[in-house]
C-alpha cells in the first residue's frame, strides 16, 4: 500500500519558475502519467518525488509520512531512467543485483531475487551478458528488472519507451501495462506521448508550462478537458480552433456564430460569457461527417490521407488554416475540392478567451 | 569512393615523412652515437657507417658509472611515486569538478590552468626555502613532491574532460539504488573511467619522467638518490665528454617509458578520442 500527495509544489532553478503550485494525491497502486510538451516540467516533478532534486517549497508524502527531504532509499521508490542507466561494466545479472549489492543482501537470497526479476522480464538466458549486447527492448527490461528486484512501494518511470522505435513502443507498453498488473504497485510515469499516457493510465497530470492543467482519467480528460491546452493535447488527430463571435448566452448554452452554419446553440454551462466577445470552439476531428445535404462548414481541401480504416481530410474553414476530419475509411474525397461538413452541436467544445473551457451538459455517444 | 585523391595522399605522406623525421632524427642520431667508438665521434670526414662500430658502450656505461643502476632505478621510483601520490589528488578533486557546483569553481580552475603557465624553473627559489623548512632538501620527497604539484593541474583538467563525459544517471540511478557517494566513485565511476584514467596517469608519469632533471640537481645532492636525467651528467668529465656512452646510457633510461607507451597507446588514443564521435 502506497499512497503519494504532493502539497504545493513550487521548483524554482535560479530566477526560473519550473514548477507553480502543484497539488495532487496519486492512490495506492494507481498508474499516474505525467505528461507535457517537452519542458513543461514533468521530468522535475518525477525528480522531485524521487528525491533527486528538492522543491523549493511544498511538501512530499509516501503512504501520509512526510519525506520531502529524505533519502530515495527512505521513500521506498525505485526509477528507470529515460537512458535506462545502465552500467556497461557489469553483466546483466549484476545490473540487476546492483541495488540488492548496495543492500548488502546474502547471497542465495539476492541470487533467489535477481533470478525471479529475470523470470517475470524473461531475462534468464541473458544474465551473463553486458548491456553493450543486448538490443533496445531488452537494455529497457534489464532496467525495468533493476527497479523490481528491490521490491519498492513507488516505481517512477522517466520517458522510459522514447528511445525506443515505434514498433518494439508498442510492444512494451503492453508489457508495462501487463507488469503494472502484476506487481499492483504505486506507479508514476512521465511521458511527452499522449498515447502513451491515454493507454497506460489510469489517471493522467496534464502539465503545462510548470502547472498542472488538469488530473483526470483518461477519458475525463478527453471529454472533459479543462482547458484548451489539454484539449488540444489530449487526442490524435489534435483538436481543431475555430474563433468565432459569441451572439448570446442563456441557461440552455451560448449561441455563436459558425462560418457558413451561420447561428448554433451550444449546450455549454455559459453563465460567465459577455455577449459580443469571441469565443473559441474546438471540434475534435473524429466528430466530423460528410454532410449529405449543402449545409455545414466549407471545407478547403488540400491534402487527402488514405489510412485504410479511416481518412484524414486536411484543408481550411475559414480563415483557419490546419483543419483536420477523420472520415470513414471509404469516403471519396479529392484534393483541391470543396467539402461540407458536420458536426453534432452537442460534441464541440468552447472556450473563453482564456482559454478555459465551458463544461459541456452533456457528451453525445460516439457516432461510430 | 576514396577519400583522399593520389595526389592528396602523396601530399600526406610528405608531410608525415617531415615531421616524423624532425621528431625521430634526434633518436637516431644519438643510437648511431651509441654505436661509435669515442674517437670515430671526432673523425672528419663524418662516416655514417664505419666497420670500428659496436655496443662496446653499453655494456662499458655500467663501469664507468657505477650507480648508473640505481639511478635508472630512481627514475622509475620517483615517476611512479610521483604518479600515484597526483592520482591521489587528482581523482578526487576532478570527481569533485566534474559533479559539483560550488563558489569558486570557474576561478580555481582557471588558476590551475594559470599554475601551469609558471615555468618550474620561476619558482625555484621558493620552493627551496620551503622545502628547507620542512626538512625535506635531499630525500626522495623533494623531488616527488615538488613533482606532483606541478602535474595535478594537468590532469585534473584532463580527468574532469573524461568524467565530465559519463552520463549522470548512471549515478543518479545508483544513488536512488540507495549508494554512497564513495560506492559510487569506486563502483561505477572509476571503472568507467578507465581508460580515462590510464591516460591522465600514462601524461602524469611521462611529465613526471621528463621533469626530474630540475628537481633532482636543486633540491638534492645525494648520489643514491639522484634520477637518470641528473645522474648522466658523469659521463661529463673535466677533460672530455664520453658521448657514445652518455648516448647510451640516455637509451636505457628511456626504454621503460618507452614500453609503457608501446603497451598502453591503445587505450592513449581511445582515452583522447573518447566522445568524439557519438555511439
Amino acid at each position: 500500500m502506497a499512497t503519494v500527495s504532493l502539497k504545493s509544489i513550487n521548483k524554482w532553478f535560479d530566477t526560473s519558475q519550473v514548477l507553480n503550485d502543484i497539488s495532487l494525491d496519486i492512490e495506492d497502486k494507481e498508474f499516474v502519467v505525467f505528461v507535457g510538451p517537452s519542458g513543461c516540467g514533468k521530468t522535475t516533478l518525477l525528480r522531485i518525488v524521487a528525491g533527486l532534486e528538492e522543491a523549493t517549497t511544498g511538501e512530499i508524502e509516501i503512504d501520509g509520512i512526510e519525506v520531502s527531504s529524505a533519502h530515495p532509499i527512505e521513500r521506498g521508490i525505485s526509477m528507470v531512467f529515460q537512458s535506462y542507466a545502465l552500467y556497461p561494466h557489469l553483466t546483466v545479472f549484476e545490473n540487476i543485483a546492483f541495488p540488492l549489492r548496495v543492500a548488502k543482501m546474502p547471497k542465495t537470497e539476492l541470487e533467489e531475487q535477481v533470478m525471479r526479476a529475470a523470470e517475470t522480464l524473461q531475462l534468464t538466458d541473458r544474465l551473463q551478458h553486458k548491456p553493450g549486447q543486448l538490443s533496445g527492448g531488452q537494455r529497457q527490461r534489464v532496467a525495468i528488472g533493476r527497479s523490481i528486484v528491490r521490491q519498492p512501494k513507488v516505481f517512477l518511470f522517466d520517458e522510459p519507451l522514447s528511445n525506443l522505435d515505434a514498433a518494439l513502443r508498442g510492444e512494451m507498453r503492453v508489457e508495462l501495462a501487463k507488469l503494472h498488473k502484476s506487481l499492483d504497485a504505486t506507479m508514476i510515469y512521465v511521458t511527452h506521448d499522449q498515447v502513451e499516457a491515454m493507454t497506460l493510465a489510469d489517471r493522467i497530470v496534464v502539465i503545462s508550462e510548470g502547472r498542472l492543467e488538469q488530473f483526470g482519467t483518461p477519458m475525463e480528460l478527453y471529454h472533459r478537458p479543462k482547458t484548451k491546452f489539454v484539449a488540444g493535447f489530449i487526442g490524435n488527430p489534435k483538436m481543431n480552433f475555430l474563433k468565432v463571435p459569441c451572439l448570446s448566452s442563456n441557461s440552455s448554452g451560448v449561441t455563436l456564430k459558425l462560418p457558413d452554419i451561420g447561428e448554433q446553440l451550444l449546450p455549454v454551462e455559459a453563465d460567465t460569457v459577455e455577449e459580443g466577445g469571441n469565443l473559441e470552439v474546438g471540434i475534435r476531428p473524429e466528430d466530423f461527417s460528410l454532410s449529405d445535404t449543402d449545409k455545414g462548414m466549407p471545407m478547403k481541401v488540400e491534402v487527402v490521407e488514405h489510412l485504410g480504416g479511416s481518412t484524414m481530410v486536411y484543408g481550411s474553414v475559414a480563415d483557419h488554416l490546419n483543419f483536420c476530419a477523420l472520415l470513414p475509411g471509404d469516403t471519396e474525397v479529392s484534393d483541391d475540392s470543396v467539402v461540407k461538413l458536420e458536426v453534432n452541436p452537442a460534441s464541440m467544445h468552447v472556450f473563453n478567451s482564456n482559454g478555459d473551457a465551458m463544461r459541456r451538459r452533456e457528451i453525445p455517444a460516439m457516432h461510430r | 569512393m576514396e577519400k583522399y585523391t593520389f595526389f592528396q595522399k602523396i601530399l600526406l605522406y610528405i608531410a608525415i615523412t617531415v615531421f616524423m623525421t624532425y621528431i625521430l632524427l634526434p633518436f637516431f642520431e644519438m643510437f648511431m652515437a651509441s654505436l661509435r667508438p669515442l674517437e670515430h665521434l671526432f673523425r672528419s670526414p663524418y662516416q655514417f657507417w664505419s666497420d670500428d662500430m659496436s655496443l662496446k658502450a653499453y655494456s662499458d656505461i655500467w663501469d664507468t658509472v657505477p650507480l648508473l643502476g640505481r639511478y635508472i632505478f630512481n627514475s622509475v621510483f620517483l615517476a611512479t611515486v610521483t604518479t600515484i601520490l597526483c592520482m591521489s589528488f587528482v581523482i578526487p578533486a576532478a570527481y569533485s569538478y566534474a559533479r559539483f557546483n560550488f563558489r569558486g569553481k570557474r576561478i580555481s580552475l582557471g588558476l590551475f590552468l594559470g599554475v601551469n603557465m609558471f615555468a618550474g624553473a620561476v619558482l625555484l627559489i621558493p620552493l627551496y626555502k620551503l622545502l628547507r623548512s620542512l626538512g625535506l632538501l635531499n630525500t626522495y620527497a623533494a623531488m616527488f613532491v615538488p613533482g606532483a604539484a606541478f602535474l595535478v593541474p594537468t590532469g585534473i583538467w584532463l580527468l574532469k574532460a573524461y568524467l565530465e563525459k559519463i552520463p549522470i544517471e548512471l549515478e543518479e540511478s545508483a544513488y536512488i539504488d540507495g549508494a554512497s557517494r564513495m560506492y559510487i566513485l569506486r563502483k561505477v565511476v572509476l571503472p568507467l573511467a578507465v581508460p580515462g584514467l590510464i591516460v591522465v596517469g600514462v601524461a602524469t608519469f611521462i611529465g613526471a619522467y621528463a621533469q626530474q632533471f630540475l628537481f633532482a640537481i636543486t633540491f638534492n645532492q645525494k648520489r643514491e638518490y639522484m634520477p637518470l636525467p641528473a645522474g648522466i651528467f658523469e659521463f661529463v668529465g673535466y677533460q672530455s665528454v664520453i658521448w657514445n656512452e652518455l648516448m647510451a646510457a640516455s637509451i636505457v633510461g628511456i626504454v621503460p617509458v618507452l614500453i609503457i607507451f608501446l603497451f598502453l597507446q591503445k587505450y592513449l588514443v581511445e582515452g583522447l578520442t573518447k566522445g568524439a564521435i557519438k555511439e
